[in-house]
């Protein structure tokens, strides 16, 4: 009861939830839904670790063997909605659904993933042998945002919908992008061959409701939605001048900047990693075709030199330790690199970072929560993003029903109402992307892709997408 | 809880359509619904544990249906959004391949439990229906009915009190005199 006190909770339809782990992953993602008002449960053997994160938060806790049946029962998990089974083991982790699925029947299983000897092998986890909702790999999820910020150089984040056909791009308004200086409503005239919808302005930190009049400004923080094909036309919109990264520097060559490089071999961009364990070093070598394989410690300025690394276009930092990341790209910025891309594990950090040149901070825990509250909204969520360090939001929820039965299909854009601060940037209709005009009328089965400044309106754009009674 | 006295419930002989193709003048809900099939003092914690517990009174008494599928099905359709209709009460419902006939249950619970109402309040009586794949007109009907029934104050507090061998004949009793000649 205390839970729906709080300010966020207003209308939120509580989850119960049973996390198992409160390691890395779930200690972080417990605090953010205990946040939000859900029901949350933490089970782990560390009986001290569980103590601290009691304390902390408005959780239950449960000490034990996270996959054995009597302490699931103890956890609540007859009665829970979904399950995290986000231990550091994988097997526990799986024997964990096995149990959630067969003796609790329970809804909704997420869990943690790490060995790729399993992940390679995606029949293993199918409703008949482990059947799971989604499998949290943070590592794999904050490769794949990195590479979309080298696609797209330039934007400070980029996010997918509808899988990748449509993006949420923020960017910071350059003085020389042509746009910039001018209304919204000018945006069709100025790119008449790009069509995309400004969902948030961002200026010195306070958010701004575009609108047709409203006028870009240098320096404000732009979030705008379109087709994966068009963003690059935005960004120079933006920005004044395409950006391209030919060159690129990796530190650390571990699951992230290993298979970032890998990913790397069939493009253009030439890759550079470093890593100071002479061992991985060598073995990163031998899996990569083209990249140069350095061994050292990328926050020696000599090497860096010595490499001629202010030539090229992007550092990306990505060791397990915070510190070095956060040193080794504060030390390229000032070698003349454009742009610095840091991995930081630790919230507190991520705040501190903005203040040292670094341009963007990628957090494991910002990466993957989306994923994760995709599963926990009301409706038919396909994909959540929480930006902005969670305050704002961006969801793809899925359009059900007729005009009868739901609030939304049959009407025109213009017609829906939206609370304050909601705006819709696009509508994914199976293959085709159409950007949010007023004119466009929902359909049955649309994607439908929202950008919310506060994330406390989500219990009325749920509401929104809610179905009537009469829908079978 | 109520012990069967139909030993063979399967295909539930009181319906007057059963087999034909026909589509029935007014379905009514002494046509889906069977005394085997109401139950007072049912415990759940949860809407969670509320649906698993519908799911297991259907298999119960039709051992040919899937109690895994009927779950799913119920749980799906309050993920799209809640079947509460305020007042504590609520009509889960959904929609299962292999039935052949629509299939009602009426359960009242111990203790109200939380099943995301748009009044926030905890729902106790509960009317769950099962349709086949192809029904399409005549169970919105009947659950128009069963919504506007319940909505009456009088009627509720009527369900809430009587006795569990008593619920089946008063729900069926208002509904005939509910529905159109």
């Amino acid at each position: 009861m205390l839970a729906s006190l709080s300010a966020t909770a207003v209308g939120v339809a509580i989850v119960k939830i049973a996390i198992l782990g409160a390691g890395q992953v779930g200690a972080p993602v417990a605090e953010q839904l205990a946040l939000e008002g859900h029901d949350i449960t933490v089970v782990d053997r560390d009986e001290e670790r569980l103590g601290q994160l009691g304390e902390r938060l408005d959780i239950q806790t449960v000490g034990g063997h996270a996959s054995y049946p009597d302490v699931l029962e103890r956890a609540g998990l007859g009665a829970a909605d979904m399950v995290l089974a986000v231990t550091g083991v994988d097997e526990v982790n799986m024997v964990a659904w096995h149990m959630a699925e067969t003796l609790f029947h329970t809804p909704t299983k997420l869990a943690r993933l790490r060995a790729p000897q399993y992940l390679t092998h995606p029949e293993l986890f199918n409703r008949e042998a482990i059947p799971v909702d989604y499998i949290i790999s943070p590592e794999q999820v904050v490769t794949e945002s990195i590479h979309r910020l080298i696609q797209h150089p330039g934007a400070l984040q980029v996010v997918d919908f509808a899988e990748g056909r449509v993006r949420l791009v923020g960017v910071r308004a350059d003085r020389d992008g042509p746009l910039v200086g001018h209304q919204l409503q000018e945006l069709g005239h100025q790119m008449p061959k790009v069509d995309t919808r400004v969902a948030a302005i961002y200026r010195r930190g306070e958010a701004i409701i575009p609108e047709g009049p409203t006028v870009i400004e240098e320096g404000d923080e732009v979030f705008f939605i379109a087709a994966r094909e068009h963003i690059g036309g935005v960004l120079t919109s933006l920005r004044g001048k395409e950006e391209t990264v030919r060159g690129i520097v990796i530190v650390g060559g571990g699951k992230i900047g290993s298979s970032l490089a890998q990913a790397l071999e069939r493009s253009a961009v030439q890759v550079k990693l470093i890593d100071n364990n002479a061992e991985r070093a060598a073995q990163v070598a031998g899996d990569l075709k083209h990249a140069l394989v350095l061994h050292g410690n990328g926050a020696d300025e000599e090497l860096l030199r010595e490499e001629n690394i202010g030539a090229m276009d992007m550092f990306v930092a990505v060791t397990n330790d915070d510190e070095a990341n956060i040193l080794s790209s504060m030390l390229a910025k000032q070698m003349g690199l454009q742009r610095a891309v840091t991995l930081i594990n630790r919230g507190a950090y991520v705040d501190l970072v903005q203040q040292t040149g670094i341009d963007v901070a990628v957090s494991p825990h910002q990466a993957t929560i989306g994923r994760i509250l995709a599963h926990v909204r009301r409706g038919d969520v396909a994909m959540v993003h929480s930006l902005r360090r969670g305050a704002a939001e961006a969801i793809e929820v899925l359009a059900h029903g007729d005009a009868a039965t739901s609030k939304v299909i049959g009407r025109r854009l213009d017609e829906i109402g939206l609370p304050r601060g909601v705006t819709i940037g696009a509508i994914v209709r199976g293959e085709q992307v159409l950007v949010a005009h007023r004119h466009v009328v929902i359909e049955p089965e649309d994607h439908v892709v929202l950008f919310l400044v506060d994330k406390r309106r989500i219990p009325q754009v749920e509401k929104l997408f809610q179905v009537g009674l009469e829908f079978f | 809880m109520h012990a069967s006295n139909d030993p063979a419930p399967q295909g539930s002989g009181s319906d007057p359509q059963d087999g034909s193709n026909s589509v029935p003048k007014s379905l009514r809900v002494r046509d889906l619904l069977a005394p085997t099939r109401v139950q007072a003092g049912l415990e759940a914690s949860s809407k969670k544990s509320l649906l698993d517990r519908i799911a297991s009174e259907f298999h119960d008494d039709r051992p040919d249906l899937d109690e895994r599928d009927i779950f799913q099905t119920l749980l799906r359709r309050e993920q799209l959004g809640s079947t509460a209709l305020g007042h504590g009460v609520a009509l889960p419902h959904g929609r299962l391949p292999d039935l052949d006939h629509p299939l009602g249950a009426l359960l009242r619970l111990a203790e109200p439990t939380d099943f995301d109402a748009i009044d926030e309040q905890p729902v106790s009586l509960v009317f769950a229906l099962l349709v086949p794949d192809e029904e399409n007109e005549q169970h919105l009907n009947i659950l128009a009915r069963l919504a506007r029934m319940l909505d009456d104050p009088t009627f509720r507090q009527e369900l809430l009190e009587a006795p569990e061998e008593e619920l089946f004949d008063r729900l069926v009793a208002k509904d005939d005199q509910l529905a159109e000649p």
